[in-house]
């Protein structure tokens, strides 16, 4: 390290001390280019693979919801702010049908009173205790597939025959193996970030498919 | 990656993005050098609070395992945007706000970046804003709400991905290093400053450099919150005139 050297001060280009920002420019462009194309394919491929079972998990969303069923959703972390965006996505709709929904990540005092006075991981299955009805549906944000909390959660919402539909990554986790997880959507790769970006991709397809489902059930109705 | 190998014209690699690739990489390792010196980066999006809350716990709370936890924080969509940062923003500090273009409260904020020393990162789709409406425009082309706020995490997740390059790079983060064309604070210009009081023909006025005192007598009497331009201790412009 330079400043170890007494006349270190004195030579500020010694040490390999970078002071041209030029290069490195150049190269996180060049990162940022081929990381975009990377989300970019695996975002196609992860949609064309789940193409039918995203409209098996909408087109069965769309039964409960014309039952009168509301949506619920939760996840942890950045898959917290993915459930609050599929909330508000079903909620206020930029084009077609408003649906009943809520995250259960939104309110503090809940999250901490669950947090604190029993464990996080029951932070999701205590409401749904409170707030679900049998036509209801959970969806649950999981890049791990193995968040304990969502797993209780899912277990809790099967036995109350809700409708289950879990976004997972890696190979699914423990979501893609449990019975608890009716329709499990994995995107697989083993990038944090990269899931998350089709994640987003997944909950829109899968809103796609709940609003085609309903206009159907509207027309025929 | 490194840095060793030849550099390439990022021409090439904003085919596959258009200008976008670029833009980041100016931005994250502006993004890098506040970071480096201290600075808070300020999250803000009231028409997509959920996008805010991505950004901020991305540097808070690192997806990989090792990388250093980086002071962000998220601006409660229900406070107001403008008070709020006015307030709690300190020289040094950032803002990233991913909001559309006519997002009054973002413009309000965007627009006194130079004023309040605050590097300012605009991450959006659809119409631009203005050219200089902040110092960083991440900008999509497409129109569809959906397919822009899946391209927003892609944005955020490679401004925290190329930050966390940049900290590899030492030598480029130091503040001695000034990487601008034009830097404001070595040249003879005008210089931003945004009204806290007026008090006669003087203002108490907020600049990058801090709190002082200038003299306005010779533009008309300004307000609490315009935006003006100072030089040698007198404010020769009020940006917000609109006469």
């Amino acid at each position: 390290m330079s400043s170890a050297e007494p006349a270190g001060f004195l030579y500020p280009f010694i040490d390999n001390e970078e002071t041209d920002a030029a290069s490195l420019l150049a190269d996180l462009a060049r990162s940022a280019a081929g990381k975009w194309r990377q989300s970019t394919d695996l975002r196609n491929a992860t949609l064309a693979v789940l193409d039918g079972p995203i409209r098996a998990a909408g087109a069965a969303m769309a039964e409960r919801v014309a039952a009168g069923g509301q949506v619920f959703t939760m996840g942890n972390g950045g898959s917290a702010t993915d459930a609050e965006a599929f909330a508000r996505l079903c909620t206020r709709p930029p084009r077609g049908i408003p649906v009943p929904a809520r995250s259960l990540v939104v309110d503090q005092a809940v999250l901490t009173a669950l947090s604190n006075d029993v464990s996080f991981e029951v932070v999701f299955s205590r409401q749904l205790m409170a707030f679900a009805r049998e036509d209801d549906v959970v969806v649950g944000f999981s890049t791990s597939g193995n968040s304990d909390n969502l797993m209780m959660a899912f277990a809790e919402a099967r036995k109350r025959r809700l409708l289950t539909v879990g976004l997972a990554g890696y190979d699914g986790g423990r979501m893609g193996a449990s019975d608890d997880v009716a329709h499990c959507l994995t995107v697989r790769s083993d990038s944090v970030h990269r899931i998350q970006e089709s994640q987003s991709a997944v909950a829109h397809a899968l809103w796609e498919a709940l609003q085609t489902e309903l206009r159907q059930k509207g027309a025929a109705a | 990656m490194t840095t060793t190998s030849a550099p390439s014209p990022s021409s090439a690699a904003d085919a596959a993005i258009g200008g976008l690739a670029s833009d980041l990489a100016r931005a994250s390792l502006a993004l890098a050098r506040r970071f480096y010196a201290g600075g808070t980066l300020w999250c803000a999006s009231p028409a997509w609070p959920f996008h805010s809350h991505h950004v901020a716990v991305e540097f808070v709370h690192p997806v990989i395992m090792g990388k250093r936890a980086l002071p962000a924080v998220t601006v409660p969509p229900d406070e107001d945007l403008l008070a709020t940062l006015r307030t709690t923003s300190r020289t040094g500090d950032m803002i990233v706000a991913v909001a559309p273009a006519d997002d009054p409260a973002v413009v309000a904020v965007m627009r006194r970046g130079d004023a309040w020393g605050v590097e300012t990162v605009w991450i959006g789709a659809g119409p631009r804003p203005p050219a200089g409406a902040a110092k960083h425009v991440l900008w999509l082309e497409t129109e569809d709400p959906l397919e822009a706020s899946e391209q927003f995490v892609r944005v955020y997740h490679l401004l925290w991905e190329l930050a966390h390059v940049c900290f590899e790079h030492r030598g480029l983060l130091k503040p001695d290093v000034c990487l601008d064309d034009v830097c404001v604070t070595c040249s003879d210009e005008g210089r931003p400053a945004e009204v806290l009081a007026v008090v006669g023909d003087e203002a108490v006025v907020r600049t990058a450099e801090g709190r002082e005192s200038v003299d306005t007598s010779v533009i008309d009497p300004p307000s609490p919150g315009d935006l003006l331009l100072v030089h040698a201790g007198t404010a020769i412009r009020n940006l917000d005139d609109v006469a």
